[in-house]
């Protein structure tokens, strides 16, 4: 399970070319997400979803706070959770000049799985999302979708508990996405642990078991698709959120 | 499990050896060594054996006597007569090399002070010194004294104990400082590309999720950069070895210079180009992973290249000569301590300084570069 309790995140940003000013991209957020549970975390581009998700992939120390997965924090068990867990995000770019046989096996490496254990992985992985044609070839030959399922193969050859998906299908086409949301549908199934952040309120309506609205930082309404459609007399999440934020978008 | 620094290191290597301009930094840079001996051994050949007629074209507004007629046919000078104005044209028209002019007693050597035309005044300044004992000799003969009572009172001579060839040690300390300068080129790419590169391409935020201690990260890191630049400095060593030899056989300013270097001059040169390549990746990842884009990384390291070689450049103009306290400054120390082997001294405290000073610094910048790395700033730069 992982825990988000209390979280705040600072930055100092220029006011004008010469002051600086302390702002809060994420306030004091908390949530939980279950074992085999797709969580979605929801907003408009700069409500804080990116950082709060690089928070809890161990990427930024959140400033106030803290992140635990199964009782383990990032200050005393950093390799150990990061060994745990996927992160990617729709701007997750690879090592172009190396294959995707390279990429998987370095990464394999990286996480400490055997030789064999890493080969026989790179085999299944590579026949589930159909990667053979492209195995050999280096990533800056590889089209975006291929991209994206090589950044997949990527996340799945350490066999981790926990995923974390930063708008992963941005700015792909319908093919790509769907590889995506069935890939996260498959973890679940698993029991595997999924965050996923999306600007998109269809995707995530069809797909997470509960999602956390978030704007400005701040969490403005957490529950189950349906609960959330019924609070605010809705039909769906995209009416929802504009009916929570009193139907204007004021992006920071 | 295999050590994650080794992975990192694997990584580096592969992507430098893949990327065409890392391996032209590499491998082209030391191409430029043997150019450059060869280059310069025959520029100074050219310069010490310049042939006369090349610049005796000398031209008279005046009316010449015999005896300097006769001076002027011994030393092969090519004499032009003309008026002031004649002869000032075909100065400008690169006729002539210079002119002489008179007023009574007095000659003046017009030039414009170039290259050729101070070869010609030393050649005119030669032929007068000439004229002006043969008629300081004739003066004292027509007053019954004899000129050599009074024109060699003293004599000087000169005895050379130790043949100093100026030139061809000017080119072998500029081609070992030269070996400095490519292994900088050489660290610099690929110190920007393992940073601020990884940063501007988005590998960065990839890598940080990895379950990589900061530490094997950066280790991994700088020990890639700095293969890429003792490959560099082994390259560039061999070159300007063997472009030395081959220029020894080729021009005569190598006279009286062993160039044939002893086993412990190598493998010490070799100390000094490891220790420098350490030192010099250190400093450039240092510097590129403050700087947001390649761009601007590579502006930040390009300063570094004239560093490496102004210390050394200055050294030699002064003549400044290796101290235990000088093995310890950096930059200057590899060079002074290179010019030493260079010139088959090896000293085992200065060397020995180096490398411990060396050590210090490569810790320090290490430490800063993964407190940085530990730090999310590394994502953000500056």
């Amino acid at each position: 399970m992982i825990k988000v309790e209390h979280v705040t995140k600072k930055f100092v940003r220029y006011k004008n070319k010469r002051e600086k000013e302390e702002f809060c991209a994420d306030k004091d957020i908390s949530f939980s997400a279950n074992d085999g549970e797709i969580i979605g975390i929801l907003g408009p581009n700069g409500a804080g979803k990116t950082t709060l998700l690089r928070m809890i992939a161990g990427i930024l120390e959140p400033s106030e706070g803290k992140i635990t997965f199964d009782k383990l924090n990032y200050k005393d068990n950093e390799i150990e959770i990061k060994k745990s867990i996927a992160y990617l995000s729709g701007n997750t770019k690879l090592y172009d000049t190396l294959s995707t046989y390279e990429l998987l096996k370095m990464c394999s490496d990286i996480y400490g799985v055997n030789e064999q254990e890493s080969k026989k992985r790179i085999e299944e992985i590579s026949k589930v999302l159909k990667m053979d044609q492209f195995l050999y070839n280096k990533i800056e030959n590889l089209s975006t979708g291929q991209t994206q399922k090589v950044n997949i193969a990527r996340c799945l050859i350490h066999n981790p508990k926990y995923y974390i998906l930063d708008e992963a299908t941005t700015g792909l086409d319908i093919i790509s996405s769907q590889i995506i949301l069935d890939f996260i549908k498959k973890e679940r199934e698993k029991g595997k642990t999924i965050i996923y952040s999306t600007h998109y309120m269809e995707e995530a309506e069809n797909i997470c078991d509960r999602v956390i609205m978030i704007n400005k930082g701040r969490i403005i309404k957490s529950g189950t698709p349906s609960d959330i459609k019924k609070d605010t007399n809705t039909t769906n999440l995209r009416d929802a959120f504009f009916a929570m934020i009193g139907g204007v978008l004021d992006e920071e | 499990m295999r050590s994650n620094l080794f992975n990192i290191l694997k990584k580096e290597i592969r992507e430098l050896f893949r990327d065409k301009k890392s391996l032209a930094m590499m491998l082209v840079i030391p191409i430029f060594i043997p150019l450059l001996v060869v280059g310069m051994s025959a520029l100074f050949e050219s310069q010490v054996n310049k042939n006369v007629e090349e610049y005796n074209k000398i031209g008279f507004a005046y009316d010449m006597s015999d005896e300097e007629k006769n001076i002027a046919s011994q030393m092969n000078i090519s004499v032009v007569n003309g008026s002031e104005e004649e002869l000032n044209k075909m100065y400008d028209d690169g006729e002539i090399d210079l002119y002489i002019t008179k007023n009574e007693n007095k000659y003046v050597i017009n030039s414009d002070g170039s290259d050729n035309s101070t070869y010609s005044t030393s050649l005119m300044e030669t032929y007068f010194n000439t004229y002006k004992q043969l008629l300081q000799q004739s003066y004292l003969q027509q007053n019954n004294i004899d000129p050599n009572e009074v024109l060699n009172i003293i004599t000087v001579e000169e005895n050379i104990v130790e043949q100093d060839n100026f030139f061809a040690n000017y080119i072998k300390n500029y081609a070992f400082l030269f070996i400095i300068m490519a292994i900088t080129v050489s660290a610099t790419y690929p110190a920007t590309d393992t940073t601020a590169g990884e940063r501007e391409r988005g590998t960065l935020e990839t890598l940080l999720t990895f379950p990589i201690k900061s530490r094997d990260i950066i280790v991994g890191k700088f020990l890639g950069v700095s293969i890429s630049s003792i490959v560099t400095g082994v390259i560039s060593l061999i070159l300007a070895i063997i472009s030395l030899i081959i220029s020894q056989d080729m021009f005569t300013i190598y006279e009286g210079i062993d160039i044939m270097y002893s086993f412990a001059s190598i493998v010490f040169a070799l100390v000094i180009i490891i220790a420098y390549s350490f030192f010099i990746s250190g400093l450039c990842i240092a510097i590129a992973s403050t700087s947001k884009t390649f761009k601007e990384a590579q502006s930040a390291l390009t300063p570094l290249t004239f560093i490496s070689l102004f210390p050394g450049m200055i050294a030699f103009m002064i003549g400044i000569t290796t101290t235990p306290i000088l093995s310890i400054v950096p930059f200057l120390n590899y060079t002074l301590i290179f010019t030493d082997i260079n010139n088959g001294n090896i000293d085992v405290l200065n060397i020995s300084l180096m490398a411990i000073s060396t050590i210090i610094y490569i810790t320090a910048v290490l430490a800063y570069i993964i407190k940085q790395y530990k730090s999310e700033k590394v994502l953000f730069a500056k």
